[in-house]
């Protein structure tokens, strides 16, 4: 145990670990903002930017998120962490749009007619009026996206990013005994669960509360 | 102030509004009354272009109504106080009432939270300016949507079924509002089913039935000889 977690190699992952959690946020912060362009665009949009934005919703929920890591990381030539956070956020915006979506579409129709009575331009009242009652409403279902996130950013070690998985298997590779390997996947799956059950715990508080 | 010409409307392939004519004057206090799908709502409703009528013209101030020039008409005219309220339930009741005045008409925070509390004051409801509307009572939030027109300074308000959603017992507390508001030299609008009140409030009570304004006259000639085969029907009913 001690030869495994030696200063050094804990300091070598929590490295990886703060990659993962850079990329997810970054990933969400983006995904966030342009997945409400594209929500916007599909439920109010003309018909030609309505159907744009639902081209590109279909086209990355109907293809494997994997397969945007790799080509991403191996035809674009840009860093490793911008490289994660840009394959990530291509196919977290479709997911986060679809989202977005349904707590705009769980807006009733009144508090438009509202804004508008009120000489609220359509504009306005989506920015004073709709999104915050929207956001609101869809904290819980955008960190179970989080959640959704920090797992997936594992997949990255396949293209060589050095996030927490991917430090954890180069560590892996200094082992000698199956007993140190074990007690290594232990603990990273027990970072990851930590992690994502406190994001979880926070998701469930969320839900109760607006439950009321 | 508000002139309706040759409305007509249509939903789909129902003929809502036919050919409807209507001049409002200045301080006016009109109350339209007639039965469920009349089209009483969808007339008042053309008023600030939440419905575009499908023909004809609604003038505000000698200016016509338009696609384009709504917004800013309805930001310098008129206000609506709706049946389902339509508070915007993430905001405080004074969040709800500064908001327009604050974003639309460049009034300082100050002054706007300042007359805010004037009209809740007025509304009986300062006690409850940092009360979220979903804790208030129906006839409280609807109270508050009428505080929320107010503070907008508006000549025109719209009232469309102000009562309706409401629990019997609270429905009384709204009108006592309105009635005080009729005092003013606001011009008021009202689709309702509350007769005491056009009684009480109204200059001129109109009749709609099947798109159409069947009848139209003070609330004494209205209510006490109508002249209208389907006006006295109605009334038979509703008054007992």
């Amino acid at each position: 145990m001690s030869e495994i977690f030696t200063f050094d190699n804990v300091r070598f992952l929590a490295q990886g670990l703060g990659m993962t959690i850079m990329i997810a946020l970054i990933t969400i912060v983006l995904s966030i903002f342009f997945g409400s362009i594209l929500a916007i665009a599909k439920n109010y949009g003309n018909k030609f930017f309505s159907k744009l934005a639902s081209a590109y919703i279909e086209l990355f929920r109907c293809t494997p998120n994997l397969l945007w890591i790799l080509a991403i990381r191996f035809m674009v030539p840009i860093p490793p962490l911008a490289s994660g956070v840009l394959s990530f956020t291509l196919f977290t915006t479709a997911v986060v749009a679809e989202i977005i979506r349904g707590g705009l579409n769980s807006i009733p129709k009144g508090q438009f007619e509202g804004a508008a009575s009120q000489g609220f331009t359509f504009v306005q009242t989506l920015w004073y009026i709709v999104l915050p009652q929207c956001f609101m409403k869809i904290v819980p279902s955008l960190l179970s996206q989080m959640i959704t996130i920090i797992k997936d950013t594992s997949f990255l070690w396949a293209v060589a990013i050095e996030e927490f998985t991917g430090k954890s298997m180069i560590l892996m590779g200094q082992l000698r005994t199956g007993g140190q390997v074990l007690c290594l996947f232990a603990v990273i799956a027990g970072v990851y669960f930590l992690l994502n059950f406190t994001l979880s715990c926070v998701v469930r508080k969320r839900q109760e509360k607006s439950a009321i | 102030m508000i002139r309706v010409e040759n409305v007509n409307k249509f939903f789909g392939d129902v003929h809502v509004l036919k050919d409807v004519n209507l001049t409002v004057e200045e301080g006016e206090k009109l109350v339209i009354i007639g039965p469920s799908g009349s089209g009483k709502s969808t007339l008042i409703r053309c008023m600030n272009y939440l419905e575009e009528p499908t023909s004809g013209k609604v003038y505000i101030d000698d200016v016509e109504l338009t696609h384009k020039n709504k917004t800013e008409m309805a930001r310098k005219c008129s206000s609506m106080v709706f049946q389902q309220f339509n508070l915007y339930p993430h905001m405080t009741v004074l969040g709800n009432l500064t908001l327009a005045p604050i974003k639309l008409q460049g009034v300082p925070k100050e002054k706007a939270i300042e007359d805010a509390y004037g009209y809740l004051e007025r509304v009986g409801l300062r006690h409850k300016a940092d009360a979220y509307p979903q804790n208030l009572s129906g006839g409280q939030q609807q109270r508050v949507a009428i505080a929320r027109a107010l503070a907008t300074k508006q000549k025109i308000i719209l009232f469309d079924e102000p009562t309706s959603a409401l629990d019997p017992e609270m429905v009384q507390e709204v009108l006592d509002v309105m009635v005080e508001l009729s005092k003013e030299n606001i011009t008021m609008i009202c689709v309702t089913h509350e007769m005491g009140f056009a009684r009480q409030v109204a200059d001129r009570v109109i009749f709609m039935d099947g798109g159409t304004i069947i009848e139209s006259g003070t609330p004494d000639h209205f209510f006490e000889n109508p002249q209208n085969e389907r006006t006295k029907s109605f009334l038979s009913k509703i008054l007992r």
